[in-house]
């Protein structure tokens, strides 16, 4: 049992590790020219210097942007304690002007215990808002407004950041605004006269090179050894990550995921489905688990759907494939029909089934979401006139058929013949 | 089979009835002892959740349902007393079941399962969100459902089918987070009034605070005694069902995005998500991105696990193993469904069994044969019907109803229609069906020579005429009948034509009661024509008749109809009306 439960605290450590961005991005910040070291001393000579502030952080899709952040106000928070405050903001939630004055309204009300008013309109939000900024620029306090999804709020028309960056021109405020945006165009969607408020500063996240993918590997991989887990256990485990590490078919599989795409959020999942493959009867990660991580991560939906058709369907995917290659300009389930009837009488196949037994057909495929409609009229028509066209290419049908293990010979035919 | 099939689904009702209607578990009880020696095997099973979850041949929207009521099962019964709901509620009800039950009720899905508690991980482990995906009716909720019941451990299931917008998704979640349950204590109201994403993600973050301090603090109880042997731990894992109904809702929509990123959102690692969808993760295009989830996928049954999921709870295994051997493989051909199939070959296995004279018999190679060869002249004509039975009128019905429901509602209610078309339409109804139908078949220019009794022969003459020129129109027109559908026409016409095909039906008819002059048809015609316009109405709403967008040019609403020629036929023939006279052969 004892030997049992340390295999499953090494486990759950491992997953917690891999849920947790601030632990994954805590050795980046060492050198000075990290993001993490240009950000937070950007942060603290304004908090410091008592002056406003607006940054955009751009990169990728899991990137770190947020945890980066995240370690910098925190640490922040710990250095200049009761200096700052903290605003947060997803455009994913907040994109609504008014919504986001309100949640800005409540956020400052919860910080400094005053009683928030869900009734005020915008206006009110916006005067409580800039009389705060003033406040708090009294008493040299910085409010740091962080704003997610940068980019959604520029959609509307940017009252929220005209009026935040418009109360931060005067010298009695004290406001970082940090965007954060996957965009690289972010701040050129900004409006004229709220783009003028802003100062450019920009800083890029890159996603890792593959040397640092590997370290980061390493970092999430490692047990460390001073702790309740058996030293011994911890070493060997240690031990079998770098063997796994320096091992040519990991090497493979990893630059194969990589190339892929190589944000450290995806590098995370990877890692997940390998750790969550490990054998808890021997304890230790092995390439296999990476393997399997990678067959289970990188599926090819499309052709794991064709494989779940039934013959009928395919011969309805084949009809439709025939008469897209015939460059017919509409394509409905009366012509396939039609084409479905010539090809049984050209071949004289045994699955002919009846016409309503085919719509039914036709109508898996489009939950399937192999086959869609064109038209979004909905169901003002009826199925059968409803012009339809396919969502795969012809290759991958080819590879489909061919994958499939009890695929008539007349269907290969009919594709090749159109090649 | 049939005999056997009756009793449980009858069971199955009094079950749901139960849990609905507030009875309390020992009456359930009762009518279970109660219930025939027949199904006495799944009670010696020890475990009625087990069968009720592992019989796929139920349709599968019953058992989810009822297995998406499984919390809700404890909450009803418990609705009489007053003690207020407690975390426990947020478990899977039922007995413990062990890893090994539950792969062996699930055929065929052992791979997932020890894919999904691989993924899930020990006790107190954070997860990244899970995406499950797979065709319909490849168990993706049951098991999902069954594995919490094994794990113990609390989740919050809503399924986007009935919460069927974003409202009211954020508050019945809320709601079993709260652990507020509806009442006429409280009206029957909510525990949060929750609209938009973002009040949503601050009572979230509130719910789940509690809850988990519940959570930690009950373990910590546990641990302490030692009494439970199962901790709950302190993970809350909330399941979408039906997630790929969610991109209907909003066309541009940043509810997708914002639930796929919830996790990131939250950043609460006590949070577990897991999607369940029945399309793949590829067909989820959002203008914005997000870091899709950790995919797990629910292949469809192969023949085999088809062979194993259709002898679970077979009364006559040997028998319904060679009756399988004869039709499984031709009907794979069509569909790999288990709830389409299930019905089908309900019926089929009756005809199947039809020499026998005892149900209960081993049979031997030679009879088997001979079953075979009783069967095989029905095959081919099942295979055609396979999603057409005629449901007798009991609560099957009902069950299937909801099946079709999702697959295409119009096309499968039309069946159901024609059986039940005499009882339910006025002649008037009817002989407006038959006008849409020719007013949308036939081409206007024609209506004179149709209607009129001295055009008749003009048309003919016509006809006769065959040029190249007029071939190929008649091919354009042919191919255009084919991918247009039928024609638009003016109610104005639609009204012309109708009167016609009245007078004319009714001139000839011998048992009419007033035949004689003009006037006599016209008073006759009177009494139908009251309400013409709203039994048309009523054939629009019902999808008969549809009502298209206004035209620009003449600007009067235009009509299409909806019926194919067979139904027409049919409707004529009930008239006694020659419809084929007055249909325009191309």
């Amino acid at each position: 049992m004892g030997r049992e439960s340390h295999k499953m605290k090494a486990l759950s450590l491992l997953r917690s590790r891999i849920c947790d961005p601030k632990f994954i991005f805590k050795p980046l910040h060492d050198s000075p020219d990290s993001n993490y070291s240009k950000l937070k001393f950007m942060m603290s000579s304004s908090i410091t210097e008592a002056c406003n502030n607006s940054i955009l952080l751009l990169g990728p899709r899991g990137s770190g942007k947020s945890a980066v952040l995240e370690l910098v106000v925190g640490d922040l928070l710990v250095e200049y304690p009761d200096m700052i405050s903290v605003i947060k903001l997803s455009g994913l939630l907040h994109s609504d002007d008014n919504c986001a004055l309100k949640e800005v309204a409540r956020q400052l009300c919860l910080e400094h215990q005053l009683q928030f008013s869900k009734a005020a309109s915008f206006d009110d939000n916006s005067q409580f808002m800039v009389a705060m900024l003033k406040e708090c620029g009294l008493a040299h306090k910085t409010i740091v407004f962080i704003l997610d999804e940068f980019d959604l709020f520029a959609q509307g028309k940017q009252r929220l950041l005209y009026s935040l960056l418009d109360a931060m021109q005067s010298i009695t405020s004290q406001a970082v605004v940090i965007g954060i945006s996957c965009r690289m165009d972010a701040d050129q969607l900004l409006e004229k006269r709220v783009r003028s408020r802003f100062s450019h500063r920009k800083l890029l996240f890159l996603p890792p090179s593959m040397e640092d993918s590997k370290s980061i590997l390493e970092h999430v991989m490692s047990l460390p050894v001073d702790s309740s887990l058996p030293h011994d256990y911890a070493v060997e485990f240690n031990r079998k990550v770098q063997d796994i590490l320096a091992d040519r078919r990991f090497k493979e599989t990893f630059n194969k995921y990589l190339n892929f795409d190589s944000s450290v959020k995806h590098l995370l999942r990877f890692l997940f489905c390998a750790v969550s493959c490990m054998d808890l009867q021997t304890g230790f990660l092995t390439c296999e688990n990476f393997e399997t991580a990678f067959s289970s991560i990188m599926r090819q939906p499309k052709l794991e759907c064709l494989k779940n058709c039934s013959i009928l369907e395919l011969y309805i995917l084949v009809c439709m494939k025939r008469l897209e290659v015939k460059e017919q300009t509409l394509c409905n389930f009366n012509s396939i029909m039609k084409e479905y009837k010539n090809v049984h009488d050209s071949f004289r196949t045994s699955d002919y089934y009846a016409r309503n037994v085919c719509l039914k057909a036709f109508e898996h495929l489009i939950n399937r979401e192999l086959i869609c409609f064109t038209d979004n009229r909905g169901h003002s028509s009826s199925v059968e006139f409803r012009p339809a066209k396919l969502l795969i290419s012809s290759s991958e049908l080819h590879q489909g058929l061919k994958a499939y293990h009890s695929c008539p010979a007349i269907l290969h035919k009919l594709m090749d013949r159109e090649g | 089979m049939d005999k056997e099939q009756t009793p449980k689904i009858a069971r199955r009702t009094t079950r749901s009835l139960a849990s609905a209607s507030t009875l309390d578990n020992a009456l359930t009880e009762v009518t279970n002892c109660a219930s025939p020696p027949a199904i006495n095997h799944l009670i010696v099973e020890g475990d009625p959740d087990v069968d009720r979850e592992g019989t796929p041949q139920i349709p599968r929207r019953t058992t989810r349902s009822l297995a998406s009521a499984s919390n809700s099962d404890n909450v009803a019964t418990k609705v009489t007393s007053i003690d207020p709901p407690t975390i426990n509620d947020l478990l899977v009800g039922g007995d413990p079941i062990s890893l090994d039950d539950l792969i062996s009720t699930f055929p065929g899905r052992r791979n997932q399962v020890l894919e999904l508690v691989r993924l899930l991980g020990p006790l107190n482990s954070p997860i990244l969100p899970l995406f499950v995906y797979g065709g319909p009716s490849t168990g993706k909720t049951s098991i999902i459902l069954q594995l919490f019941r094994h794990l113990n451990r609390p989740l919050v299931y809503s399924s986007c089918s009935t919460c069927y917008n974003q409202r009211i998704l954020f508050e019945s979640i809320l709601n079993s987070l709260f652990l507020h349950r509806k009442s006429a204590a409280n009206g029957y109201s909510n525990a949060k009034r929750c609209e938009r994403p973002s009040d949503f993600v601050n009572f979230l973050r509130e719910a789940l605070a509690n809850l988990i301090n519940n959570l930690k603090s009950n373990s910590e109880k546990s641990k302490s005694n030692k009494m439970e042997a199962r901790g709950t731990g302190n993970m809350v894992y909330l399941v979408f069902d039906n997630f790929h109904l969610v991109r209907e809702w909003d066309k541009s929509s940043t509810i997708v995005p914002f639930l796929f990123n919830l996790y990131d959102l939250l950043n609460i690692p006590e949070l577990g998500l897991i999607f369940i969808s029945s399309t793949s993760p590829d067909t989820y295009y959002a203008n914005m991105g997000y870091v899709e989830p950790v995919p797990v996928f629910f292949p469809d049954y192969t023949e085999d696990n088809l062979h194993q999921i259709f002898l679970r709870n077979q009364a006559n295994q040997k028998l319904y193993s060679s009756f399988l051997d004869v039709v499984l493989r031709p009907f794979c051909r069509i569909t790999r469904q288990v709830d389409e199939l299930f019905a089908t070959f309900k019926s089929l296995f009756e005809k199947y069994c039809e020499p026998l004279s005892d149900n209960g018999v081993v049979p031997s190679e030679d009879m088997k044969r001979r079953l075979f060869s009783h069967l095989k002249p029905h095959i081919g004509s099942y295979l055609n019907e396979i999603f057409k039975v005629s449901f007798p009128p009991s609560l099957e019905l009902e069950t299937h109803k909801e099946t079709k429901r999702k697959g295409n509602p119009k096309k499968l209610e039309r069946y159901e229609e024609i059986e039940e078309l005499e009882f339910h339409m006025s002649t008037c109804a009817k002989y407006l069906l038959i006008s849409a139908f020719l007013a949308s078949r036939n081409p206007a220019t024609l209506d004179d020579s149709l209607f009129d009794s001295t055009g008749g022969s003009n048309s003919r003459k016509r006809k006769r005429k065959t040029s190249t020129k007029v071939q190929e129109q008649k091919q354009s027109a042919e191919e255009e009948l084919l991918m247009k559908g039928p024609g638009t026409f003016p109610l104005e016409r639609l009204l012309a034509i109708f009167q016609c095909i009245v007078s004319v039906a009714e001139d000839p008819s011998d048992e009419e009661d007033q035949r004689n002059d003009g006037l006599g048809i016209h008073g006759g015609n009177g009494g139908l024509m009251s309400d013409v316009l709203l039994q048309l109405s009523s054939l629009c709403n019902a999808n008969f008749i549809i009502k298209g967008g206004s035209c620009a040019i003449e600007g009067s609403t235009r009509y299409r109809s909806a019926i194919s020629e067979d139904l027409a036929l049919k409707v004529a023939r009930s008239l006694k009306f020659p419809l084929s006279k007055y249909l325009y052969r191309r």
